[in-house]
């Protein structure tokens, strides 16, 4: 029997359509749809200054809105063959390390809440507004932040600024322990997360899964390895699991939620004096770049002429990942609310995957199955 | 009698369905951001389930991409009454950045459904979602239950 989840339904935050083949409460395979939040971001770019572009840019994707506009500034700067002063690239690193334990915080509570446990959802909300408050202090705003330019960031940091970072990180540091903890070593979490899901390395591979889900199946990949900031002035480890089940991805994001705060401490005590923002000249040229995002490594390519963009397109991390949901993860899931609890636990992010949307020649929609979905049935 | 003893239960009861009709989800994490223990929606009898059929007040995001031009509508009919709509964020009022030349959305969304308040902004505060759905649910519920009676 198929059960069809969504596109609006208590278990989902986002629009999409989850098709679970089931036999009794066994969930035997799973097919997604997308296409219901395609907002033709990619062309409205074309025939935009960068000024412009870079608002789109961020609205994207709302969770990880920052690293969106840091790629598309990067782009620019990597076409004029410039890199931004050091103090603006550390401040880059500290306005992404916040947005990326936001993130995290935010999947996991939805991990929790798709398993029915509301203690630790409560938890994981209530230690993240903390770190909301740390943005809104950098950047004047919670999610949208706006901070980016091409040239560098658009504010300068204060000591009181810092000061304030500081003491929530340490506030945050010394409560977070304990919900690992509670994870970690709680029975009934354990119970419903261990060996669900389980995605080896070789499926993780084939699916091209990447960020905290690609890692938690044992692929030791991220770009942040080859970041010029992170790779020449920072120290990180780059945190992998091996099991590649749910309780893996979950773990896997609160290890590297403990690297991020290692990291905003290493810029806040080390961090240059200098200028935030320098002129850049932008020539006609193309360019490609890759930046981490919290969900896996997004890649821009822009093509400009040196004012306006003529062409621009955007890679986000959430499209694999959700397909290697629906491929690998749901397959042989005992409950339905285990399926449903594993998909959340893709971090999936509608709003990112959703670039591409294929019409007839009369202008009508044909059944979107994504352009490289390997669920497709349609082969090309 | 009767009234006065649903208009009670009514206010202290508001079940909450989000629609996110292409956004960029700012405004649904800011609605997440609600049910956290520093907002605490729930101190107000708010509940957001995202069950239409149970709904009592449709929040609506985004930009109305195409697929929701007879979706959004469908919902509508599904809630039962009374039932009021409160678009959030800048995207159901205008459209925000995504509609210009080549963007796929039809905002505003009260050419599709009846909207009862907005929220500009983008994304606005939670401080300020929780505003606009606790002056005009109650009482809006309220006055349109007695007009069905």
């Amino acid at each position: 029997m198929i059960l069809p989840i969504g596109p609006v339904h208590p278990g989902l935050k986002e629009p999409l359509r989850l098709k679970l083949k089931t036999r009794g409460e066994k969930v035997l395979s799973a097919e997604i749809d997308y296409g219901y939040i395609h907002r033709g971001i990619e062309r409205v770019m074309e025939g935009k200054t960068w000024q412009k572009g870079i608002f789109l840019a961020e609205r994207v994707c709302g969770i990880c809105s920052y690293i969106h506009t840091q790629t598309f500034a990067e782009v620019f700067e990597k076409i004029a063959g410039e890199t931004v002063t050091l103090r603006a690239q550390y401040l880059r690193v500290l306005t992404n390390e916040l947005d990326r334990i936001q993130s995290h915080l935010l999947a996991n509570s939805t991990y929790f809440k798709a398993m029915e446990h509301e203690t630790l959802f409560m938890y994981m909300l209530g230690l993240r507004e903390p770190v909301m408050d740390a943005i809104e202090l950098l950047t004047g705003n919670r999610v949208n932040m706006g901070w980016n330019v091409v040239g560098g960031v658009k504010m300068d940091i204060k000591q009181v600024h810092m000061d304030s970072i500081m003491l929530i990180m340490d506030k945050f540091e010394s409560e977070y322990g304990r919900y690992v903890e509670m994870f970690e070593s709680g029975p009934l979490v354990g119970l419903r997360s261990h060996d669900v899901g389980k995605m080896t390395r070789d499926e993780a591979l084939m699916a091209r899964a990447v960020g905290p889900i690609g890692r938690a199946s044992g692929l030791k990949h991220d770009v942040r390895e080859q970041h010029h900031t992170y790779r020449d002035h920072m120290d990180f480890k780059v945190v992998w699991r091996k099991e590649g089940d749910n309780f893996a991805r979950t773990m896997n994001r609160f290890d590297e939620i403990t690297e991020s705060i290692s990291l905003i401490r290493q810029v806040i005590e080390n961090l240059p004096p200098g200028e935030i923002r320098k002129k850049i000249e932008i020539p006609a040229g193309v360019a490609e770049y890759r930046n981490e995002a919290p969900r896996g490594e997004v890649t821009y390519s822009v093509e400009t002429n040196g004012n306006l963009i003529k062409n621009i397109s955007i890679r986000t991390p959430s499209i694999m990942n959700i397909d290697a949901c629906a491929k690998y993860m749901l397959n042989d899931v005992a409950t339905v609310s285990d399926a449903v609890a594993t998909y959340a636990t893709s971090d999936p992010c509608i709003a990112c995957t959703e670039r591409v949307i294929i019409l007839d020649e009369s202008g009508r929609h044909l059944d979107f199955h994504g352009v490289h979905n390997i669920n497709s049935k349609l082969k090309g | 009698m009767l009234d006065g003893l649903k208009d009670i239960i009514r206010k202290s009861s508001i079940h909450v369905c989000l629609v996110n009709t292409g956004g960029c989800n700012g405004c649904d994490i800011e609605i997440v951001a609600l049910l956290s223990p520093r907002y605490d929606l729930e101190q107000y009898g708010i509940y957001v389930h995202n069950n239409p059929r149970e709904a009592d007040v449709i929040l609506v995001t985004g930009a109305i991409a195409e697929q929701w031009r007879d979706k959004l509508q469908r919902i509508y009919a599904k809630t039962p009454e009374p039932k009021i709509v409160v678009a959030i964020g800048n995207c159901p009022l205008t459209g925000d950045v995504f509609n210009q030349e080549g963007g796929n959305v039809h905002a505003p969304a009260s050419d599709f459904i009846p909207v009862d308040a907005e929220v500009s902004g983008c994304p606005p505060r939670p401080s300020e979602i929780l505003e606009a759905i606790l002056t005009v649910a109650p009482g809006a519920i309220a006055a349109r239950g007695r007009q069905k009676l």
